[in-house]
């Protein structure tokens, strides 16, 4: 264990933006992902988040359910009013070989965005309990494999070298361990805010499922295996999170 | 009146408070696409936080078990939909994959309530003297179901008084079963963690399945989205406060 929590925090979520190169490995693997795959690995991702959005909820939410409520309300409509702002909406974040200049800054964009909320969800755990806080970094570098797979094998079709795409696809998590320090230094300094950025980190993580990862994914593989794979995903982090001490 | 009545009549109320939820859809007839779809995001944010409440009172119990049980709910979809394709089923004036949808809704909302049921009467276990507390608060809570069986019904052409009749008939299995897991708690008490697993795992499964899936082919997806989450956060804030 790291005895300096705000150290252990960077540690932590360090960790898990440096898993997400692991993405690079199907990609290196197969000269051009089966869509079917990609469609999986957002599912993979949806399904850890959705469980991670239900462990910070369980966790937080009976103490102040009002902040936390309001706090998921600002969350989503903080994503929904960026995605419109940006006109992002519809984006799909999985286009193989779409040679678009647009789709390549969107890209990065809606990723880099996409990471924040994970971050604050890796800082608030923190200042909940130091278990919690290492648990939800698991969990989110687990989830980044999937996710910066999919980035990487977009990049990669659209002519970047392997490595460029995985270094970008690293790249836009970086927000993660930025939003996680900040988050616990914030909280840590004004626990009073602590309800809000977990309602916050929750309603955002639900938006982001909802909105980037299932809507396209239903359409490169089967409803029914989609469906499997995300609350197979879910299961385990619920599983798993019930062996906390 | 005896207790075993009484529990089996306060079950009923409660099952009667589930057809109230049917009551908003009054006002929507439109069977527009994107209707369906934001009608199915609004059930979908119901079913998923109930399953987060359900899931959190059912790792308190035990979390293998839940998790034990939320799988044999999976399945359960899997072979319902299975069984419900090859029948070639009709519902009211709709057939194909609507009518199909809809008997499926109805089918996740009866059973699930079989383990809302014991849950009932091992909750009436503990003592007659909360019973009308908690007689109100599972009848308030019974309403958003009948809210999401009718939000899959209604825009599908069923009619209201339809929508009413078979969110009460979802709720039924409820005084069915809250009698015997009242007259034997402890008997019935171990088996709980698996009921209530297999409730969230058949809905969460439902609406990854086949609600979301219809709801993001119809519509744009940020409005869809946008629904799911409000209603999810609703429904789990409004479980805390009951």
């Amino acid at each position: 264990m790291i005895a300096d929590p705000t150290l252990a925090v960077l540690t932590y979520s360090g960790l898990a933006l440096l898993s997400a190169g692991f993405g690079a490995i199907p990609v290196a693997l197969r000269q051009r992902l089966p869509p079917s795959w990609l469609g999986w690995a957002n599912a993979v991702a949806a399904g850890l988040m959705l469980g991670v959005a239900y462990i910070l909820m369980a966790a937080g939410l009976p103490r102040t359910p009002a902040i936390g409520a309001t706090g998921a309300v600002l969350g989503i409509g903080f994503l929904y009013w960026t995605h419109g702002v940006a006109g992002t909406q519809e984006l799909d974040l999985d286009r193989l070989g779409d040679p678009a200049p647009d789709y390549g800054y969107q890209l990065l964009l809606v990723n880099t965005l996409h990471a924040a909320p994970e971050g604050i969800a890796i800082g608030v755990a923190m200042t909940l309990s130091p278990w919690l806080g290492g648990f939800m970094a698991l969990a989110i570098a687990v989830h980044n494999v999937p996710e910066a797979a999919v980035l990487a094998a977009v990049l990669k079709s659209r002519g970047l070298t392997l490595i460029q795409a995985a270094g970008a696809a690293t790249a836009t998590r970086v927000s993660q361990v930025l939003f996680a320090v900040t988050t616990f230094a914030v909280v840590a300094a004004a626990p009073g805010l602590a309800p809000w950025a977990l309602g916050v980190a929750v309603g955002a993580l639900l938006y982001l499922v909802m909105a980037e990862l299932l809507p396209h994914c239903y359409r490169q593989a089967g409803h029914t295996s989609i469906a499997l794979v995300a609350i197979l995903a879910m299961g385990m982090v619920v599983l798993l999170a019930a062996g906390a001490p | 009146m005896s207790d075993t009545t009484r529990v089996f009549t306060y079950a009923l109320l409660t099952a009667l408070a589930t057809g109230l939820g049917a009551i908003p859809f009054a006002f929507v007839r439109g069977i527009s696409p994107a209707v369906v779809a934001w009608t199915n995001a609004v059930a979908s944010g119901l079913m998923l936080g109930a399953s987060f409440g359900l899931v959190a009172e059912g790792t308190g119990h035990g979390a293998w078990e839940t998790v034990a049980g939320a799988t044999v709910g999976v399945g359960f979809i899997l072979f319902t939909q299975r069984l419900l394709a090859r029948s070639g089923v009709r519902l009211g004036q709709g057939r194909g994959p609507g009518a199909q949808r809809m008997l499926l809704m109805i089918i996740v909302m009866t059973v699930h309530s079989f383990s809302e049921g014991v849950a009932v009467g091992v909750s009436f276990g503990g003592g007659m003297a909360l019973a009308a507390a908690i007689t109100i608060a599972i009848a308030v809570h019974n309403i958003p179901e009948g809210l999401a069986i009718s939000a899959v019904l209604r825009p599908r052409g069923a009619s209201l008084a339809a929508c009413v009749g078979w969110s009460v008939f979802s709720s039924l299995p409820q005084p069915i079963m809250a009698v015997p897991a009242f007259l034997f708690v402890e008997a019935v008490r171990p088996a709980l963690p698996y009921g209530i697993g297999f409730a969230a795992g058949a809905m969460v499964f439902m609406v990854l399945v086949e609600l979301l899936p219809e709801a993001f082919d119809r519509a744009r997806r940020a409005p869809v989205a946008l629904i799911v989450c409000l209603t999810l956060v609703a429904m789990v804030v409004f479980q805390q406060y009951l």
